[in-house]
């Protein structure tokens, strides 16, 4: 995890960006915490987890814009290397044990994804996960 | 002989009771009825009380503005939303009840009431999803042609419900990806507020689904100079007035929003000194192209508090035309102002204190406070 | 457990190394399980017996000026058989809320402090408090105080009273 955050700070450094981004634990607390629940696990029927999810869609450019394009992401009040750091932090404990840790996203990836949110998150998600879950590997589960 | 048989009748006269004067014939015997309503009439005013320190037991108060008589009520649950039918005829309450009062399952509904008998016509129930939250005039609203109903939702996803009122249907349910609130915007089309600080627009086609949507321009900054999202009803449009007294007018008369450049309240030495503030925060009388807007002296933080000053603009030239205090006529900070539309046009302000001012639209002369007019007065339609 | 103020003060590195797996966010998985209780401030205790200074109520917990109560809105669960962190008997917690900040004047810093509603039941109808320091509108619900945010409780959605539990210190610069 030093290394992980040395390098992440590294790259965002290259990317021009400001370093001295808030701690991601912080900003969870304060964007995302109130709906997504202190274990990120949500609300059944109504949050949806990001425990068990996030990294699995991770695992795909389809999977990856998603997550950007929602709602709490692509609204939030955090800038683009906030909103980057908090994934990242989060979805580095997300990581399945002994699964091929995924690429954690860039600034610039950020950058573009957010600019253009979801119209129709329910139906998004849902083919998002049907096309996980057809591709093989871990898939989060589509209910919640 | 006489003066005895006139004594005599005297006395049996005062036995028995009668008074010695003609006496006024008894009262008659009545029967109970129900009070028809009297014609409406431009100055009536429903106002809505929130009833938060026992908030399942919301209501509206109908009041006549020229009378000063309370000429009833239509309850409206716990924590609704409500508005009036484009032509007066209905108002419509989105409201949720538990089926033991306070506790137990948990039903949201939409209900109709007849605005000439007060009486509740019919319901359409709705899932467990409805906006719980400020009165404003977007949380359940009527197309402009009455065709449809729309009623928000906060899951806290952001939704809303599209209901046919004649048929008592739910037609759908619209996903708008965090977009919040229901603004009808023309015809078959809705629009929502946006954290970006732009408006989704949303077009139905007949049977109340998805056609189309679209993305306006960002038009304000939420985390500069937010605008509240009770707007204020124009002729063409809505106005959203922001934290700091910005006021933008969005005008909805044609296929996509489009934003006038903002006005302010304030001059640059009272911006940021003296703010709007409220729960229904402005109110536009269309003819004279009069606004009125509760104005407080307060910092960031203080958007929620009523009004020291009643301050009028002319929309058109946005030039302020009159400061009216409020504490010199008695009344506490207002939260909640509205105006009659018609030539002799009446302000209604509704205090913290929940009382009900009955103001001259033009010269700000105060006509008649009605004392506790509800709970907690927070808006008010008609 | 360690105290809340001081674990968020500490570089999220460190915390990262103590992070177990069964819990996602580890630590932060404690919180607002009302399992635990969070200790209240030091000078916060003394809140009554501070009548006399200049500004008493803003360690009240039964005043609206109370310092971790700058963006509540509703009834203070602290005059409603409740507390700060606790919910009223009988009532249920909500699981999702929104978080704000507050300043706490007698240390200087920023808190992050979670406004939960207790539900379930009706009205408390007791210290009515509204308080709005950065307090956005409804579309950001992040940052708003107007939603019932029982409103996910289902059947349990009835609004009684709000908590404001401390989550821990803003880092300065943040």
């Amino acid at each position: 995890m030093l290394m992980r955050r040395r390098a992440l700070l590294a790259a965002l450094a290259l990317a021009g960006v400001h370093a001295a981004v808030a701690d991601p634990m912080v900003d969870y607390t304060l964007f995302c915490m109130g709906c997504h629940g202190a274990q990120a696990r949500g609300v059944p029927g109504k949050v949806p987890p990001l425990a068990g999810a996030l990294s699995r869609f991770m695992r795909t450019p389809q999977g990856r814009d998603y997550v950007l394009r929602v709602p709490g992401a692509a609204n939030s009040a955090l800038s683009d290397a906030q909103l980057t750091a908090v994934l990242n932090w989060l979805a580095e404990r997300d990581a399945g044990a002994g699964a091929a840790p995924v690429a954690p996203f860039t600034v610039a990836e950020v950058t573009a994804a957010r600019r253009t949110p979801l119209a129709s998150v329910q139906e998004t998600r849902r083919a998002v996960i049907s096309a996980l879950a057809a591709g093989g590997g871990a898939a989060p589960a589509l209910d919640y | 002989m006489r003066a005895s048989a006139l004594m005599f009748t005297a006395l049996v006269y005062l036995v028995a009771g009668v008074p010695v004067r003609a006496a006024p014939p008894p009262l008659q015997a009545e029967q109970l009825s129900v009070q028809k309503l009297p014609p409406p009439n431009p100055h009536w005013i429903y106002v809505f009380d929130e009833a938060f320190f026992n908030e399942i037991d919301a209501r509206i108060h109908l009041f006549d503005g020229d009378t000063y008589q309370r000429l009833g009520q239509i309850d409206a649950g716990f924590s609704p939303g409500v508005n009036l039918s484009p032509d007066g005829a209905t108002t419509v309450v989105a409201t949720t009840y538990f089926s033991r009062g306070s506790r137990g399952t948990r039903t949201d509904v939409v209900e109709f009431t007849d605005n000439r008998t007060l009486r509740v016509t019919h319901e359409i129930v709705l899932p467990a999803k409805r906006a719980e939250t400020v009165p404003s005039l977007f949380n359940v609203a009527y197309s402009a042609d009455g065709h449809f109903v729309y009623a928000a939702y906060i899951t806290p996803a952001a939704s809303f419900g599209v209901l046919d009122p004649e048929h008592g249907t739910v037609l759908g349910e619209i996903d708008t990806a965090g977009c919040q609130l229901v603004i009808p915007s023309g015809p078959n089309r809705v629009s929502s507020l946006c954290e970006s600080g732009r408006l989704l627009t949303v077009t139905l086609d007949a049977q109340g689904h998805e056609a189309g949507r679209a993305m306006s321009a960002q038009f304000f900054d939420t985390d500069h100079d937010p605008v509240f999202a009770q707007g204020i009803k124009s002729a063409s449009g809505y106005l959203f007035v922001s934290f700091l007294g910005e006021v933008h007018e969005v005008d909805l008369s044609d296929g996509q929003p489009r934003f006038a450049a903002p006005w302010s309240l304030v001059s640059p030495a009272e911006r940021g000194v003296w703010r709007p503030g409220g729960v229904q925060l402005g109110a536009l009388q269309r003819a004279l192209g009069r606004l009125y807007v509760p104005m407080h002296k307060g910092g960031e933080g203080s958007h929620k508090e009523g009004g020291s000053e009643i301050w009028v603009f002319d929309a058109g030239s946005h030039r302020r035309l009159a400061r009216w205090p409020v504490a010199p006529l008695g009344l506490a900070p207002i939260v909640a102002v509205q105006v009659s539309q018609d030539e002799a046009p009446v302000l209604f302000a509704a205090t913290s204190a929940a009382d009900v001012a009955v103001l001259d639209a033009r010269s700000g002369r105060l006509r008649h406070v009605e004392k506790h007019l509800g709970q907690t007065p927070w808006m008010m339609l008609n | 457990m360690r105290s809340l103020d001081r674990m968020f003060e500490q570089s999220s590195r460190t915390l990262a190394q103590r992070t177990s797996r069964r819990s996602l966010l580890g630590a932060l998985g404690q919180l607002l399980t009302g399992a635990a209780l969070l200790p209240l401030l030091p000078l916060a205790r003394g809140g009554r017996a501070e009548a006399a200074t200049a500004q008493p109520d803003v360690n009240n917990p039964q005043s609206c000026d109370y310092w971790r109560y700058c963006a509540i809105d509703g009834f203070l669960c602290a005059c409603c058989g409740g507390s700060t962190t606790s919910c009223p008997p009988g009532t249920v917690p909500s699981p999702i809320t929104w978080i704000g900040t507050c300043h706490n004047p007698a240390d200087d810093r920023h808190y992050m402090v979670s406004y939960n509603d207790c539900c379930g039941k009706t009205s408390c109808g007791h210290c009515d408090c509204n308080r709005n320091e950065r307090e956005k509108p409804t579309y950001r619900p992040s940052r708003n105080n107007d939603l019932n945010w029982c409103l996910a409780n289902g059947d349990d959605s009835n609004y009684h009273c709000s908590v404001s539990v401390i989550l821990g210190v803003v880092p300065p610069g943040s």
